[in-house]
């Protein structure tokens, strides 16, 4: 019983305008991730939900409560910060008891509580130590357990593995899919990395400038991306992005000799994911190009191709036979088509 | 890091640090020696050493009685104490709320407000003796310690503001914003994270406010009418008296009255530089 | 009514004292002989010395003051016109008609007279078997006495008080009969170019005598010879005899000191019974136990003591001279103290010392300012209340502003503890303060004169701008005062604090602990020891002057001689005092910047003092100024040090703003009006500074 849902909701600074008009649904037990460049309003958006900031117009409902009036104490929600925001002077088991103690709960409910929490989290050996004592992974760790422990309707996470290493941020991404698995609860979290976004969200809600620019399925957004914006920020390496014009099922990119075989008339944006693009040998049908640079990354390359003023990456297995300087013909799978100018799916 | 200045270098500011310390303790040794000494006179030579060490004046200075036979030394050490105690808490609980909201919340009217608090801190003290006594009369707070802690305690509010805004302001906001979340009030939110957090200022202030009480007596000896409720500074004061200062007994006040002050010193000189540092910051 | 009648005739009652040692425990035993006879209870109440005229005054005429009190009787002028004295219920009688005269004003008796002190001839025994009884006589002993480091006669010789001797012989008074003073005399010149022959010429007495160096020298036999009371043989540790003061060749007449009386005194509404217990301490039974235990010389004319001190004392008596008890006698000591310091340092002549003291009292002692009309005065504090209130009225109209007090209704609950203590206890106390520099005030007077104090700060009215007196002058002086001693306290507060964050740098939490020593003592005490210090002969600075210098060789700078040397004894003082708090501040901050900038920069080929102006001191400034703000603002009213190290010498001119603002109430004739004028004045100077402050930095400091 714990929907999300934001309805025409609006933030403003003074006169500045930094979430224009966001109406979104979130199921129970969805896990939301917001994603965006920085500065595009989606850590503002979070705190909102908090509580931590004001909303200036709309209303925002947790289940069937509007919460925007209400003090962040009074909306059950739980948060981890970017900095986790670790108590220093309590220790781990005090840190993650606080929500409970401020409640009054008996001290042996929330014994209980933070001994569970701890277990999921592998935290117990941990309980008695402060927060100064512990490495950046453990606090993250105490940062979500803390949390856990309150029960809430809703978790907010913001930016949680940003301060964590490469290799410990793969574990806790793991570790937080199966989190969500086992609690079942409603999860919004903001990362700039749409790595973790297409990895963990049931839904993705994208912003840019505090305009929301497509709210959907991972593989939604990575398969129909809603505009030029969405296709280049998900998916990596972006999605080669070529202005093309098309008549008699033909269509010629400017600038580039040789055509490829599309049925759509006119001038419009066509889109490519590297995993689509086809190279061939000089001597193939395609849009002639020449290879740049190659890249290996073990298992696949990245071949990044000048196809006249344009350049485009392209990933294929490895072995790959081309290497930089040759002459090659560059082929598509399947495409993306958006206008020219306003950048919207066609 | 370890990069090790030539050997003169060195020296030099060994040297220099030691004589500084030098001259920053001989007039200090000058009071102990002075108390240590049997007689009432001022040393004059520059042997900052006793040459015959006696507790003389010390004896005599604890020894106080009144003529009633009551032990006037421990009852005014008693109040000193009890005093400066009373005016650390008291000047506590007035200014960290204050010191708190003005480092944050952006309500209007908070650059006067600190304006203000600074402002107060250019009253000459020496106008406000007479009115102080009549208004604490007017309250019927006069000859009570109560009335004596009430004007420590409000003296030390402006320093203690700033020194908490500026070490509140040093502490991350998520903190509290996490407590919120947690479902604390502000008021708890300020009590169980704030306050312990802020514990080194929490610290140095309430050493300030302290010896504010703890070496003050113009003020004391005008508001208290009875030796049963002298503050120690006061009772210093009367072996200086126009017929010649009775140099070994007000030396070994002194010391008495010092001891509390530089334990307390050298127990807080950690935090000090965190506490005071803070307070260096702008807000 | 049984109840009642035993209340009514069982009275306690309080006495204010503020005696000690033997002459306390002689009070406590003649009030316990009292209470063994009466049906009243007595309780006595010791007041510190230094408190107790301030006391007197405030508590007295609000009800909280004693019944009966103890006092010598030079203030009584100003008490009986305050109001704080009652005539005598029970009217003395049996004393010496010296004493009774010094008690009786316009007519009245005022006091029991309890017991009576002046100054006397002490000399040491056991160096010379009898005393001198002419100054030629004496001025040969003594000459014979200054051998080997000792001295053949010391007293102090610029206080009015124990000037007082020879100026009666010469002829000379501190205040006519008529009143007023003439100190522009050839007697008074006379009086002192003789005290500064046989202080400075004679080459017989130790300079700067203070009664605790006499004292002490006495102790040490280091002197044979001394003008003091009978005060000075309490402590002393080896045998003293006394004699009356010498004739004075040159006149024929004797030194004739004061002669000061203690006495009790009534209160208004004192209790039942206190009429009889003054009484009774003064006479009889209570005088007996006085003179015999407290070893007072009493006014009792039936009692005859067989202590030769207080024999002799009984014979000084009779060439002694009142003490004037009229308020305005403080007035014609400060001016004769200042020209006998002035002529006993060679900075003036005698008749130019004369002159000088003349000017001075007249300064000291000029009428008040004429009265003012004070209803136009409250038309204004009426019209700036309305004006307060509708401006602030004004402001609320805006809607946003209100729309924003509203939503921060309950900050300003937070606010409220401090922002009400502050209003009552510091707001209200200084403003009531400050509205007193509306009035003027002298010896009991009181009168509205508006801004009359105000202008005659300003416009200097009464004396030049150069005149160390001048507001103008001691403004000058007070900005010397607070710059140089900001900038040293910075300067080595920030040297120290930069020497012992260096890794290579041994001991260096010990260092640091033993450097804030000076901020932890209470600095009443350790200004009074730099006092010590700097004493011209005995002090450890000319010491250890000499010894660096002059290889051993005696340095005798009088420190408190010329301007330039008296301030730099209280730079010394105030700089030793404040550079620990700049210091322990200093040090915070450079925890903050990362020593990875400097090496940086030093890396990038910077020099240590181009890394550090360039790179740490850009970074450290933010974090100071507001310390410097504020301890500019605590030097500026530093008090203490002024007051207690060079007391303004020489000629007030070191004195800074708040000092002479506790000057003008507490001892230039108590113009209480004048001093809050200069407190409010001292306020407006600071409200500029710290403005301006901000504006040269160009953000806020605080």
């Amino acid at each position: 019983m714990a929907t999300l849902s934001f309805r025409a909701l609006r933030k403003s600074y003074d006169q500045t305008l930094v979430l224009h008009h966001v109406d979104v649904e979130v199921g129970d037990g969805e896990y939301l991730v917001l994603v965006g460049p920085s500065g595009c309003g989606k850590s503002t958006l979070l705190r909102c939900i908090a509580g931590l900031e004001e909303i200036s117009a709309g209303e925002l409902w947790i289940g069937d409560r509007r919460v925007d009036p209400l003090p962040p104490r009074e909306r059950n929600v739980a948060m981890v910060f970017q900095s986790y925001a670790l108590y220093p002077h309590m220790t781990v088991r005090e840190n993650m008891g606080f929500a409970l103690r401020v409640q009054k709960r008996p001290a042996a409910e929330i014994e209980q509580a933070v001994l569970e929490a701890a277990r999921m989290l592998e935290l117990e050996p941990l309980l008695d130590r402060y927060p100064s004592q512990m490495s950046g992974g453990q606090r993250q760790r105490v940062a979500m357990g803390r949390a856990i422990v309150r029960r809430p309707d809703v978790f907010l996470f913001d930016e949680p593995l940003s301060n964590l290493d490469a290799s410990l941020r793969h574990h806790m991404r793991v570790e937080l899919k199966r989190l969500h698995r086992r609690l079942a609860t409603t999860i919004v979290h903001v990362t700039h990395d749409q790595v973790e976004a297409l990895t963990l969200a049931d839904r993705i809600l994208v912003l840019n400038a505090g305009v929301v620019q497509q709210f959907g399925s991972p593989r939604e957004l990575y398969d129909r991306p809603a505009n030029t914006f969405v296709a280049q920020f998900i998916g990596s390496p972006s999605m080669n992005l070529l202005p093309g014009s098309g008549s008699g099922g033909e269509v010629r990119i400017d600038g580039v000799d040789g055509t490829l075989p599309l049925d759509r008339d006119g001038a419009f944006t066509l889109g490519v994911r590297p995993t689509d693009l086809v190279v061939k040998g000089e001597a193939a049908a395609g849009l002639a190009g020449t290879v740049d640079v190659v890249e290996s990354l073990g298992a696949e390359a990245l071949v990044h191709i000048q196809l006249g003023p344009h350049a485009v990456v392209a990933q294929m297995p490895e072995p790959t036979p081309f290497s930089a300087g040759d002459s090659v013909r560059v082929g598509v799978g399947v495409v993306h088509a958006f206008h020219t100018d306003s950048g919207l799916r066609l | 890091m370890a990069r090790r200045p030539s050997t003169p270098r060195v020296v030099l500011t060994h040297v220099a640090i030691v004589l500084v310390t030098i001259a920053a303790l001989y007039p200090v040794l000058w009071v102990l020696k002075m108390a240590f000494s049997p007689g009432q006179a001022f040393s004059m030579d520059l042997n900052p050493i006793p040459t015959t060490v006696t507790l003389d004046n010390f004896r005599d200075v604890i020894g106080t009685t009144d003529t009633q036979g009551n032990w006037l030394f421990g009852r005014q050490l008693l109040n000193s104490l009890l005093v400066s105690c009373a005016t650390s808490v008291v000047g506590l609980a007035l200014s960290t709320t204050a010191a708190y909201a003005l480092s944050r919340w952006r309500f209007p009217g908070r650059e006067q407000g600190m304006n203000a608090f600074l402002v107060t801190q250019m009253f000459p003290g020496v106008v406000m003796a007479i009115p102080l006594y009549l208004l604490l009369d007017a309250f019927g707070l006069l000859d009570s310690l109560t009335g004596l802690v009430l004007v420590y305690a409000t003296t030390s509010v402006p320093f203690s503001v700033w020194t908490l805004k500026g070490y509140f302001d040093t502490i991350p906001i998520a903190l509290e914003e996490a407590a919120m979340l947690d479902g604390a009030s502000r008021w708890l939110t300020f009590r169980a994270i704030v306050l312990p957090l802020a514990r080194p200022a929490l610290a140095v202030t309430g050493l300030f406010s302290f010896m504010t009480a703890w070496n003050e007596f113009i003020l004391a000896a005008t508001l208290m009418g009875d030796p049963l409720s002298f503050t120690l500074p006061v009772v210093l004061q009367r072996y200086v008296s126009d017929h010649g200062t009775e140099w070994g007994h007000f030396a070994a006040g002194a010391v008495i009255v010092s001891l509390p002050v530089m334990i307390l010193f050298f127990a807080l000189q950690r935090h000090f530089v965190e506490g005071l540092t803070a307070g260096g910051v702008k807000g | 009514m049984i109840v009642l009648a035993l209340t009514a005739g069982a009275a306690e009652i309080t006495v204010w004292h503020a005696y000690r040692g033997a002459e306390q425990d002689a009070l406590v035993e003649a009030v316990g002989a009292f209470d063994a006879q009466s049906p009243h209870t007595v309780r006595l109440v010791e007041i510190p010395f230094g408190a107790y005229a301030s006391k007197l005054e405030t508590a007295i005429p609000r009800g909280n003051g004693p019944d009966l009190f103890i006092a010598s009787h030079d203030n009584l002028g100003k008490w009986t016109t305050m109001g704080l004295v009652e005539p005598l219920s029970v009217a003395p009688e049996g004393h010496l008609a010296a004493a009774l005269d010094a008690v009786t004003l316009q007519g009245t008796v005022w006091g029991q007279p309890l017991a009576y002190k002046s100054v006397l001839m002490l000399y040491d025994p056991s160096r010379v078997d009898h005393a001198p009884t002419t100054t030629d006589e004496l001025i040969a002993m003594a000459r014979a006495q200054t051998v080997d480091g000792r001295y053949g006669l010391a007293w102090e010789a610029s206080e009015p008080y124990f000037h007082a001797g020879l100026m009666h012989a010469f002829g000379a008074r501190a205040l006519e009969p008529e009143g007023g003073a003439k100190l522009d005399t050839p007697e008074h010149a006379a009086a002192m170019a003789f005290s500064r022959r046989l202080a400075i010429d004679e080459g017989i007495a130790p300079a700067q005598p203070t009664g605790a160096l006499i004292g002490q020298l006495y102790d040490e036999d280091r002197v044979t010879f001394v003008f003091s009371g009978p005060w000075f043989t309490a402590d002393r540790g080896r045998a003293i005899a006394a004699a009356p003061l010498p004739v004075v060749s040159a006149t024929g007449r004797p030194m004739a000191p004061y002669l000061t009386v203690e006495a009790v005194y009534e209160v208004p509404g004192a209790a039942e019974g206190s009429g009889e217990l003054a009484a009774f301490l003064a006479r009889g039974e209570g005088a007996r136990i006085r003179s015999e235990k407290g070893g007072q010389a009493v006014s009792d004319v039936d009692i005859t003591s067989s202590d030769p001190l207080l024999r002799t004392l009984a014979e000084q008596a009779k060439s002694a001279v009142p003490m004037p008890s009229d308020p305005d006698v403080a007035n014609a000591f400060e001016a004769l103290a200042r020209s006998l310091r002035a002529v006993q340092r060679g900075t003036s002549t005698p008749e130019q010392g004369a002159r000088d003291a003349q000017v001075y009292y007249d300064i000291l002692s000029r009428p008040l300012p004429p009265e003012a009309d004070p209803r136009p005065w409250f038309a204004l504090v009426g019209l700036l209340v309305v004006g307060a209130l509708g401006w602030l009225g004004l402001q609320l109209r805006d809607a946003a502003l209100r729309a924003r007090v509203v939503a921060h209704a309950r900050d300003y609950l937070w606010i409220l503890p401090a922002g009400l203590s502050i209003s009552v206890l510091v707001v209200l106390p200084f403003v009531t303060g400050a509205a007193v520099s509306l009035f003027a005030h002298k010896g009991g007077e009181w009168r509205f004169v508006g801004l009359a104090n105000f202008l005659d700060i300003a416009l200097a009215r009464d004396w030049p701008v150069t005149s160390p007196l001048s507001f103008v002058f001691t403004l000058g002086v007070t900005l010397l005062w607070t710059s140089a001693n900001v900038a040293l306290h910075v300067s080595l507060g920030m040297a120290l604090a930069l020497l012992l964050r260096e890794p290579w740098v041994r001991l260096r939490g010990v260092w640091r602990a033993l450097l804030i020593v000076p901020w932890a003592v209470p600095n009443y005490i350790t200004a009074l020891i730099w006092k010590g210090l700097f004493h011209a002969q005995f002090g450890a600075v000319n010491a250890l002057l000499g010894l660096v210098l002059f290889r051993g060789g005696p340095v005798e700078l009088d420190w408190f001689a010329s301007f330039s040397t008296a301030f730099c004894a209280n730079l010394v003082t105030n700089t030793w005092l404040g550079f620990p708090f700049m210091m322990v501040v200093t040090l915070g901050a450079l925890q903050a910047i990362p020593r990875e900038l400097e090496e940086a920069a030093e890396v990038d080929g910077a020099g240590r003092w181009f890394a550090f102006r360039h790179v740490t001191w850009p970074m450290l400034k933010p974090a100071l100024l507001p310390a410097v703000v504020l301890g500019s603002v605590w030097t500026f009213n530093m008090f203490n040090v002024i007051y207690l190290v060079s007391g303004g010498e020489p000629n007030s001119s070191t004195e800074i703003l708040i000092s002479e603002a506790y000057r003008w109430a507490f001892s230039r004739g108590n113009r209480y009006g004048y001093a809050a004028a200069y407190a409010v004045m001292i306020f407006g100077v600071l409200l500029v500074y710290s403005r301006t402050a901000n504006r040269l930095v160009g953000e806020k400091v605080i």
